[in-house]
């Protein structure tokens, strides 16, 4: 346990049945998360950052109860989640909101956006009078840059951006504490995504929010991010704060990512090559492999790491999981 | 030094749309040197894949249609060329890799199968030797165990397989000019690498030209020579890679490169990072752009003649449409 965590996950596991092979047949899982732990402090942003597959979006949902966890706890100030009966997890629910990444299927295209950013408020705190939810609507739609006529228009109306400005309206209506952020500007123009990232990094400020930020964008990343977990085949390969893991990567994995990630500075003029270019594709998250998920990947693999699994364990200020990590 | 070998002169087009005509390329120029690669560059919907769809000859008609200008391929106006010119040149001398690599394969034939249709269609091979071929072109394209992997079928290759495949089946005709449509958007950035060296390692080996379109101004840095920025429909600036992103002279460039969160830039600093710049407001609608600068609306130099009277795109080597710029040169 942390001291002062907002939200303390522990040991999370989530897992999907796979279909028999026959009636008789074993069943398999899919092991999408497996013994994840990390904790957000209070006006923080963590970061999970990881390729497709590797976990970030289901342990995120897993850890705001949107999927079943198959085991672990997630601690939310200090109360288990995952005990929860439904109707307590349903109070809860006001200071746990989602920020999702498509911001055309995430609004309901038959309601006006006004009522969409309402409806938090007359599910959670119907209790408060009507008038004053409809001011805090208006409210909202200043805080996140929408004028008060748009309120009648229907999401067809709204370019991306500003989709994606009502969904975080939405999410902030009944003021929670942590908001998961889903790839929130992965669907977008760079020149929009550049005025979504300032407008989370002003709210978060105003309104001292936590952010679960989810994303594959390292710039995204370094950009929003105070402290940021990387996720290789359901499991944390390393955890560290923003100066840390940018100037000294300590798993081979973190360091392939910074490697391959796109950057102004690498130009073809002057003869950029790429160093350390992981070759092929990650396993199947079916048939995980014995040892470390990284070894069949990882320029730098010894026959330790095929056989034993590295666990995560705290290093320089950070946590790595690798039986060599990087100087 | 030779001359372009795909050369876009003023090229217009339009679609029919039910607010009447809409320009989606108005007057664009671009040159595209043998054995090089021109970056297009810009936001969604300003016309870079109507672009590469266009010098390929495959702009729907009806709706849309090439309303003037030209597209020389090494001299010839194939803006004018006939159907069956057309294939031809699309099999060996233009090829194209698109964004999804699974919508663009066919599901109920191998992946070998596939290839080996365009090596027999363009090459006059049997099937058995166009077989070997395919098998060899997944070899040079990085696929393990080709001989196996020309028999899968392609939902049992992962998205980057795919997209070696398609540049596979692209080269198979070894085509002078390549034009890449965001080629690695759909896949994760460790395999973007991986597909962005093959590209490099495809353009020493056989001196293609490369078209690469991008949303991306990191790929566009890491892959292209020379690069041309586009916004709703126009060229707005063009030139040598180093020029445009060192020393960008219109406000729109400006703007792009600043929006962007540099990987690596403040990597050691302690505390928040710095807010990143804006554009103000959104792309317009191409329906409603008035007689001046598309980007006017949305410039902070913006004054009387930008809206009055449209830019042309001025000087040499690095070219850029805007009076404010043409101000500060003066």
């Amino acid at each position: 346990m942390t001291d002062g965590a907002l939200l303390d996950v522990q040991g999370l596991s989530v897992r999907f049945a796979m279909p028999r092979r026959s009636p008789f047949g074993e069943r398999l899982h899919l092991e999408a998360v497996r013994d994840v732990s990390f904790s957000l402090r209070p006006g923080r942003t963590l970061g999970l950052v990881g390729e497709s597959g590797s976990g970030k979006t289901t342990t995120a949902m897993a850890a705001i109860r949107l999927k079943p966890a198959h085991a672990g706890a997630v601690l939310f100030e200090g109360i288990d989640l995952l005990g929860l009966d439904a109707e307590e997890m349903r109070q809860r629910r006001r200071h746990l909101q989602v920020i999702f990444q498509d911001p055309y299927s995430s609004l309901n295209p038959r309601q006006r956006v006004g009522a969409i950013v309402r409806e938090p408020l007359d599910l959670m705190v119907a209790d408060e009078p009507a008038s004053r939810r409809d001011d805090r609507v208006r409210e909202l739609f200043g805080l996140v840059g929408l004028r008060l006529d748009q309120m009648a228009l229907f999401p067809h109306q709204f370019s991306g951006g500003q989709r994606q400005r009502i969904s975080i309206a939405r999410a902030l209506a009944t003021r929670p504490r942590l908001i998961v952020c889903d790839e929130p500007v992965s669907a977008l123009d760079v020149a929009i995504q550049a005025q979504i990232l300032n407008l989370l990094r002003r709210l978060q400020e105003s309104h001292g929010l936590s952010y679960l930020f989810i994303s594959h964008d390292l710039g995204v990343v370094q950009f929003i991010c105070d402290d940021i977990a990387v996720m290789y085949l359901g499991q944390i390969v390393e955890h560290a704060d923003r100066p840390a893991l940018f100037s000294r990567p300590r798993h081979p994995y973190t360091a392939a990512l910074l490697a391959a990630a796109p950057s102004l500075a690498r130009r073809k003029s002057a003869g950029y090559v790429r160093e350390a270019v992981v070759r092929g594709d990650p396993p199947s998250p079916v048939n995980i492999p014995h040892g470390c998920a990284f070894a069949s990947r990882c320029p730098h693999t010894q026959p330790r790491c095929r056989e034993e699994r590295p666990l995560l364990r705290a290093d320089a200020g950070g946590a790595v999981a690798c039986h060599y990590p990087l100087g | 030094m030779a001359g372009p070998l795909l050369s876009i002169r003023d090229l217009k087009v339009e679609f029919a749309t039910r607010n009447g005509p809409v320009t989606a390329l108005d007057g664009i120029s671009l040159d595209l040197m043998p054995g090089e690669t021109l970056g297009v560059v810009g936001e969604s919907g300003c016309g870079k894949s109507i672009t590469a769809l266009a010098a390929m000859g495959l702009i729907p008609d009806p709706p849309g249609r090439v309303a003037g200008g030209s597209i020389l391929f090494d001299g010839e106006d194939i803006t004018h060329a006939d159907a069956a010119r057309l294939r031809s040149l699309r099999g060996t001398e233009i090829s194209m890799i698109f964004q999804e690599p699974m919508t663009s394969l066919n599901p109920v034939f191998t992946a070998g199968d596939q290839i080996a249709e365009a090596i027999m269609l363009h090459q006059k091979a049997g099937r058995a030797e166009a077989g070997r071929m395919a098998v060899e072109l997944l070899r040079t394209v990085g696929i393990p165990e080709p001989e196996r992997r020309a028999r899968s079928y392609p939902h049992e290759l992962s998205g980057g397989m795919r997209q070696r495949v398609m540049i596979a089946m692209a080269i198979s005709c070894r085509p002078r000019v390549l034009i890449a449509d965001e080629p690695t958007t759909a896949l994760d950035v460790t395999v973007q690498a991986q597909i962005f060296d093959l590209m490099r390692d495809i353009q020493q080996e056989f001196g293609v030209a490369i078209m690469l379109i991008s949303h991306d101004m990191g790929a566009i840095a890491e892959m292209a020579d020379q690069v041309s920025v586009m916004y709703a429909g126009r060229v707005v600036e063009t030139g040598s890679a180093d020029a445009i992103l060192d020393d960008p002279l219109h406000p729109y460039t400006r703007a792009l490169i600043g929006c962007i969160p540099v990987l690596g830039k403040a990597a050691g600093l302690e505390g928040r990072m710095p807010p990143l710049a804006e554009i103000p407001g959104i792309v317009p609608p191409l329906h409603l752009l008035g007689r001046g600068c598309a980007f006017a609306d949305r410039c902070l130099l913006a004054f009387d003649r930008c809206r009055a009277e449209r830019p042309v795109l001025e000087g040499r080597p690095h070219r850029v449409a805007c009076f404010a710029a043409e101000m500060e040169a003066a």
